[in-house]
């Protein structure tokens, strides 16, 4: 390892201090429930959308998805249009306003609550934390692999105890400092995620000599996309792949789609409107959000991209094959070969930061799920701090034992596939929920169900790339999938969305004017 | 082939992306005082 231990050790220890000093102003601020699950309401819009951002992107954003765009190609800029466009612009605009005030008015504390209160229904409030509690640990799994997994190398530390650290350090704010220290960390991690993506930007078109005589070395490369990824439909990096073919199904459907729709309703998401004391908190916040994310996700898939001409002019390989054909090795690989020492060290604050910002906002919705939307539901011990405290760590343990079970190359698909249940589960219940002046209980428990289990029966049964290492299918029925190509690379989302779209459509309609108003009054 | 990418979809991506990043601050600006007393009670 090139970085100086002794440096490397340094900034490492004082941007831990500096999150746990950050972390305890936090600590000191929280003085009730209201403060610990919500922010108090009074978050300022800077910190939102800050919070909201380096929530937003994690390891996978940077990691998992860099290494995909390296192995891809630059079509994984359509992901940073939704990001933006569906992300910030219509997450805040259409959806940001909506639950932060009937979530005020409500006094809803966390996602499921929130849906039970719009559709005065315990019931839907268990069947959102139940999803919550079962799915979030495994994204939160990946982004432990994918910090763990930058500093192992980096740090020189085992990868275990890198884990294991990792996923403690993180937990300790989050315990006692609650969603306020959550957030003064997050905006202190994403400032230092800025930070660390436009330097990389920058040393990255130096290494490559700019970005169109980057972009113009890539394209002549198209003759070395490997056999296999050309049979998938790929043309080359700085092309979409053919129309149709397995490869476009997956690009588009999984990791566009899948992630781009789907942070539309994750639980951590939406909370943070809430912490929100007004409309223009949520205003100011958008002008925040959507350049921040261009400069996460923008730059990490174009880095990831652009990476395949530093590996190919200074091994004589592609990306994927220097790193031995594991995607989620290519972004650390080319930082610790390509860039200078400082940068290194500004890179692993970076991805610390962005682990730890998301990993926080992780273990606090899960553990206040479980213990405010499940164990405690509608008693008062539900809003206990010391009850929440109990249910991050719980959640936290369990997380980290499922990041050892995990397989490799799992950073981006996990993400995929959490935001896609998320998608499919909650966004056409939530919604119809903050906008219908009479929502409808049953239509909402129906699209919610009928999401979450034409998600789950697509992706054990369907969808190759989950079916295949779950065995279920095998198990069951003899085969890897019920149906072959093409519908082995279209994503769960793309066929449960629609369906329980469909489902809380009609019934709402159905239901009508007979419906009482659950949000007037 | 402009910025060395000869496929439109893939510079219609960047273009989009650029100018949704813009429009986020564009709004942000227009709206910097708006909403400020409605708190929700």
């Amino acid at each position: 390892m090139a970085v100086n231990p002794v440096t490397m050790t340094a900034l490492v220890l004082i941007y831990l201090a500096a999150t746990l000093i950050i972390g305890y102003l936090g600590y000191k601020k929280t003085k009730n429930a209201e403060d610990y699950l919500v922010a108090g309401r009074d978050s300022h819009p800077v910190i939102i959308a800050l919070s909201y951002g380096a929530t937003f992107i994690s390891t996978s954003a940077i990691i998992g998805f860099g290494g995909a765009a390296a192995s891809m190609g630059m079509g994984l800029i359509w992901l940073t249009v939704l990001n933006i466009g569906l992300g910030i612009l219509l997450a805040f605009v259409l959806f940001g306003k909506k639950t932060r005030e009937i979530g005020q008015r409500l006094s809803a504390v966390t996602f499921p609550d929130l849906m039970c209160k719009i559709y005065k229904s315990p019931l839907l409030q268990y069947i959102a934390g139940f999803i919550i509690v079962i799915s979030m640990p495994l994204y939160t799994a990946a982004i432990l692999i994918g910090g763990a997994r930058f500093i192992e190398p980096t740090l020189g530390i085992p990868y275990s105890t890198s884990l294991i650290m990792f996923a403690i350090i993180t937990a300790i704010y989050v315990v006692f400092g609650g969603l306020i220290a959550v957030m003064y960390t997050d905006a202190f991690q994403g400032t230092i995620m800025l930070i660390g993506m436009v330097v990389l930007l920058a040393m990255t078109l130096v290494v490559v000599g700019g970005f169109t005589a980057g972009t113009a070395a890539l394209t002549n490369m198209s003759n070395l996309v490997p056999k296999a990824l050309a049979d998938q439909g790929m043309i080359g990096w700085t092309s979409m792949p053919v129309l149709g073919s397995p490869m476009w199904f997956t690009l588009v459907t999984t990791i566009v789609m899948g992630v781009g729709i789907g942070v539309l309703a994750q639980p951590q998401l939406v909370v943070r409107f809430m912490t929100a004391k007004n409309d223009r908190a949520l205003n100011r916040a958008v002008l925040v959000g959507g350049p921040f994310i261009l400069m996460m996700t923008g730059v990490a898939f174009t880095v990831g991209a652009l990476s395949n001409v530093y590996f190919y002019n200074t091994t004589g390989k592609i990306a994927l094959d220097a790193a031995g054909g594991n995607v989620d090795s290519i972004i650390p690989l080319f930082i610790n070969g390509s860039m200078p020492d400082l940068f290194v060290v500004i890179f692993m604050l970076t991805l610390l930061a962005a682990a730890m910002s998301t990993l926080s906002a992780l273990y606090h919705a899960m553990g206040t799920a479980l213990v405010c939307d499940l164990w405690g539901r509608g008693k008062a011990c539900a809003l206990s701090m010391r009850a929440n405290q109990c249910g991050i760590v719980l959640m936290m343990v369990v997380s980290t034992i499922l990041a050892f079970l995990l397989p490799i190359s799992i950073i981006a698909r996990a993400t995929a596939m959490f935001m896609g249940l998320c998608a499919c589960a909650f966004l056409p219940a939530f919604a119809i929920g903050v906008y219908a002046k009479a929502p409808s209980t049953k239509a909402a428990l129906c699209s919610m169900v009928t999401g979450a289990v034409i998600w789950f029966v697509w992706t054990a049964f369907f969808h190759a790339a989950e079916a295949k290492p779950l065995g279920l299918c095998q198990a069951i029925f003899g085969k890897v999938t019920l149906l072959g190509s093409p519908w082995t690379a279209i994503n769960p989302l793309v066929i449960a969305l629609p369906l329980s779209l469909v489902v809380m459509v009609l019934i709402q309609w159905q239901s009508g004017k007979q419906q009482p108003a659950a949000i007037a009054a | 082939m402009l910025f060395g990418i000869p496929d439109p979809q893939i510079l219609i991506g960047y273009g989009l992306a650029i100018v949704l990043a813009l429009a986020c601050i564009v709004y942000g600006l227009l709206n910097w005082n708006k909403g400020g007393s409605n708190d929700g009670s």
